[in-house]
């Protein structure tokens, strides 16, 4: 295979642009410094080991100033890479929108596949919309019978164990016309298995806080002021409940549901602890501390609230963020980490409702307040999350896969223009490029959660990258949980037991 | 030849409900037993019912309304939005509902429709017949039932793609059969143990082929168990998930219980839609039990015990 030169790698060699519209956003930084900053203060000023985001480069000013930098031509940028007239097929599963999805989500998806048709008319692309809860079990399954797509999107959590198994296609970020400087260092160790690339990142995310004013302001607290430390947040719920009747923290603790490790590992890892040491500088995921000092600090924490304080649905043990967001739309919920997508789809309900639900839609809208997820004696953190795209292998997938449809296709979901905007409202874009595209300046006005979410990177930490990620965050770190909640063993006991299954896992590796 | 055949009359046992002589009915009498058991029955169905008022209930609501506490029984603002979009071809939504609806009907009535032309004989001959390793092979054919389903799916799967039947609605078919046939032989073979011979013997003096005596004499007596046995069927193709997750990826396949989890995102569930569909969904299966009962309930009494 021949490398095209490319617009991408065109624009690495003249990097200076970059650095220019890089000089223009520090002048936006300089004078947004001057104003007040509130909860988007950050105290990190060294670029976030973990994940490699700058955070003098990626706050919400910066980003603003960034946004509307470039314009690229997506289709003349593809055919540079994969000609226009490129005949072939590819199968190609995916965690897409659905009936619960945002408007404006399903109708990027829509336009993505009309896109794609449009840029190569003679690759027929099989897409298939999965489930987001089905999807894990459905591909695996489909490996194991030599049935696997040519090339699937994924969680940030699972390629890593497809990976391990020989599942996936060894890529290279020069095949697709990219480079690392494009992407964030935690997205690509999220793709990377023993020094290897096996997908290329397609969008990076992290969550952020959010609270019910009037609930806050009904139990004493003060309304736009987030709680600071999660000491506060067991501490607030308590209150909450005690003054206003309803739940406080949106807890979630569901067995073998990504929502569980997504809201527990940021108070972990605040606290000190971990599932294995990935909350470290320098990980070797061999041993786990989820029952150190800080680990079971954090889990006294949940069990402070959801035993003996009562201020939290009773309902957690089963509850996935689903519940949690119809009970925070409801007024029965005054705070919970929420996801990106979540404000997009919290704001397309309340436009929907008709009568006298209208009125009160909106003043739950109105009462929805965001900010950083509170921090811990150690750190603030939160989960680097995301997804990515990869190539099975031909024996997984049970035939020869066309690599030049599947590169125009992994392609065409990093390229700037569609890595924005299949994330529009749930997530960023991971080529970095997308932050300076006009799209990005819409994507702004538009959805002034993101604010948030994106200043909660540089605290981004990313799973640990083992094959046995998805066991770990979604079977063992839910299991404990409920060990302690249910009383089923002691705090102590339940960290302990999740730590012995862990390190069993890890020994087993 | 037919009109000998009908003629032999069928045991007083088997005779329909309508000949037998007509009791007088007993006034009705409240004694605290009977309450407590009226009592009981009133539970069991507020048990049946209320999930599925709800379900409509929630249907009618908007988006909003149905996660509002307290929950109201009764919508404010009823509205038959959600219906109108899952059964109106024109919007892509009603179009793809009513594709997963088409799939289902199709997958479940010839799960049915097959599941009876194996089992009707499959029965009759373990019932009628003496072969050698004829109770062996019988209850070999229960043995798939000891194992939960989920354990079959990788072997199956790389069964149905080795035979190039993955992503095809054949590959559900063919599972379903494998998971019902051995319950609607079992089922069916009771209900041919109950029909004597003897009336099978008398068709074959009258002249009557053995066919004809098991198509114009067994047949007809088992129609409870047929009925019965096709209704099992129905109902488990109609509602599997599993395998419908695993062996169908394209959209255009799907069956109705996957399709349902197109209400559902990881950050939220479109409530009212879930409702409506799942309600839709329960029509057809609702219809044929009661249009059917009759025969079900026969099925079930007379099936069950041996004469």
């Amino acid at each position: 295979m021949t490398l095209r030169r490319t617009p991408e790698l065109d624009r690495l060699a003249r990097l200076h642009l970059s650095r220019r519209s890089l000089l223009a956003a520090s002048a936006g930084l300089a004078g947004a410094a001057m104003l007040p900053r509130g909860a988007f203060a950050l105290s990190q000023d060294a670029t976030n080991a973990k994940t490699g985001v700058d955070p003098n480069r990626f706050t919400p000013e910066t980003i603003r100033q960034l946004a509307g930098t470039i314009t690229v031509d997506t289709a003349a940028e593809l055919h540079a890479l994969v000609p226009a007239d490129t005949a072939g097929e590819v199968m190609y599963w995916n965690v897409g929108p659905t009936e619960a999805s945002s408007a404006v989500e399903k109708r990027f998806y829509d336009e993505f596949l009309a896109a794609f048709a449009t840029y190569y008319p003679n690759i027929e692309l099989q897409n298939q919309n999965l489930d987001y809860n089905g999807m894990l079990d459905t591909i695996r399954t489909a490996a194991e019978g030599r049935a696997a797509p040519a090339v699937a999107k994924m969680p940030i959590l699972w390629g890593v164990e497809f990976a391990a198994k020989g599942q996936l296609q060894e890529v290279t970020l020069e095949e697709f016309g990219l480079s690392r400087e494009l992407f964030w260092e935690g997205a690509l160790k999220s793709v990377t298995w023993e020094d290897k690339l096996y997908g290329i990142p397609t969008n990076n995310e992290t969550m952020a806080f959010i609270w019910n004013r009037a609930l806050f302001e009904q139990a004493g607290l003060p309304p736009d002021q987030p709680p600071a430390t999660w000491a506060d947040v067991v501490r607030y719920s308590k209150q909450i409940k005690d003054e206003t009747g309803k739940n406080g923290y949106g807890m979630v603790a569901k067995e073998n549901a990504g929502n569980t490790p997504f809201r527990y590992m940021p108070m972990l890892w605040a606290y000190g602890g971990s599932a294995l040491d990935e909350a470290e500088e320098n990980p070797t995921y061999q041993t786990s501390m989820i029952n150190t000092e800080g680990g079971i600090a954090a889990l006294q924490n949940f069990y402070d609230m959801y035993v003996t304080d009562r201020s939290v649905p009773t309902s957690a043990l089963t509850n996935t963020q689903v519940e949690n967001q119809d009970l925070f739309m409801a007024g029965e919920l005054a705070m919970m980490i929420a996801h990106p997508s979540e404000y997009a789809a919290i704001r397309d309900r309340a436009a929907k409702a008709t009568g006298q639900d209208k009125a009160r839609a909106e003043e739950i809208v109105a009462n929805m307040v965001y900010g950083l997820i509170p921090e811990g004696p150690v750190r603030r953190a939160v989960v680097f999350g995301g997804s990515n795209i990869h190539i099975m292998t031909e024996e997984v997938h049970g035939g020869p896969i066309d690599r030049d449809a599947a590169r125009a296709l992994i392609a065409a979901q990093t390229y700037p223009e569609w890595s924005l905007k299949n994330a529009w409202a749930g997530s960023n874009p991971a080529n970095l490029r997308g932050f300076e595209t006009e799209w990005m300046k819409q994507r702004l006005d538009e959805i002034r959660f993101l604010e948030n979410t994106t200043s909660m990177l540089p605290y981004g930490i990313p799973f640990p990258v083992v094959p046995q990620s998805t066991e770990i965050m979604n079977v063992i770190v839910p299991q404990m949980i409920q060990n302690a909640l249910t009383e089923t063993l002691s705090v102590e006991d339940a960290a302990n037991d999740a730590a012995e299954q862990i390190n069993a896992l890890a020994v087993r590796a | 030849m037919p009109a000998s055949a009908a003629s032999v009359a069928p045991p007083r046992a088997l005779a329909p409900a309508r000949a037998r002589p007509r009791t007088k009915r007993r006034r009705f009498q409240v004694t605290p037993l009977g309450l407590l058991g009226w009592l009981f029955l009133a539970f069991l169905l507020l048990f049946t019912v209320v999930p599925m008022a709800w379900m409509v209930s929630t249907s009618l609501k908007s988006e909003f309304a149905a996660i509002q506490q307290p929950p109201v029984w009764i919508p404010s603002e009823p509205s038959l939005d959600q219906y109108t979009r899952l059964l109106s071809p024109a919007g892509e939504t009603g179009r793809q509902f009513l594709t997963y609806l088409r799939n289902s009907v199709w997958v479940s009535l010839a799960t049915t429709v097959i599941g009876l032309v194996v089992a009707v004989p499959a029965a009759y001959a373990f019932s009628r017949f003496t072969f050698p390793g004829r109770d062996m092979l019988f209850f070999s054919v229960l043995v798939r039932n000891m194992f939960p389903a989920v354990v079959f799916l990788i072997p199956l799967f790389i069964l149905m793609r080795r035979m190039n039947l993955y992503g095809s609605q054949w590959s559900l078919i063919l599972t379903y059969l494998t998971f019902g046939l051995p319950l609607s032989i079992w089922l069916l073979k009771g209900f041919y143990d109950n029909i004597p011979p003897e009336l099978e013997r008398a068709a074959r003096i009258d002249g009557a082929t053995r066919f004809q005596a098991f198509r114009l004499i067994v047949l007809p007596l088992s129609a409870p168990g047929l009925v019965a046995t096709a209704i099992y069927a129905f109902i488990q193709g109609w509602n599997e998930y599993v395998y419908a997750r695993t062996f169908i990826t394209d959209e255009s396949k799907m069956t109705m219980p996957v399709g349902l989890e197109k209400f559902f995102t990881e950050y939220a569930s479109n409530w009212p839609g879930l409702m409506a569909a799942s309600f839709i969904m329960s029509v057809p299966v609702v219809v044929l039990f009661l249009l059917l009962q009759r025969y079900f309930v026969q099925a079930l009494t007379e099936g069950a015990v041996k004469h």
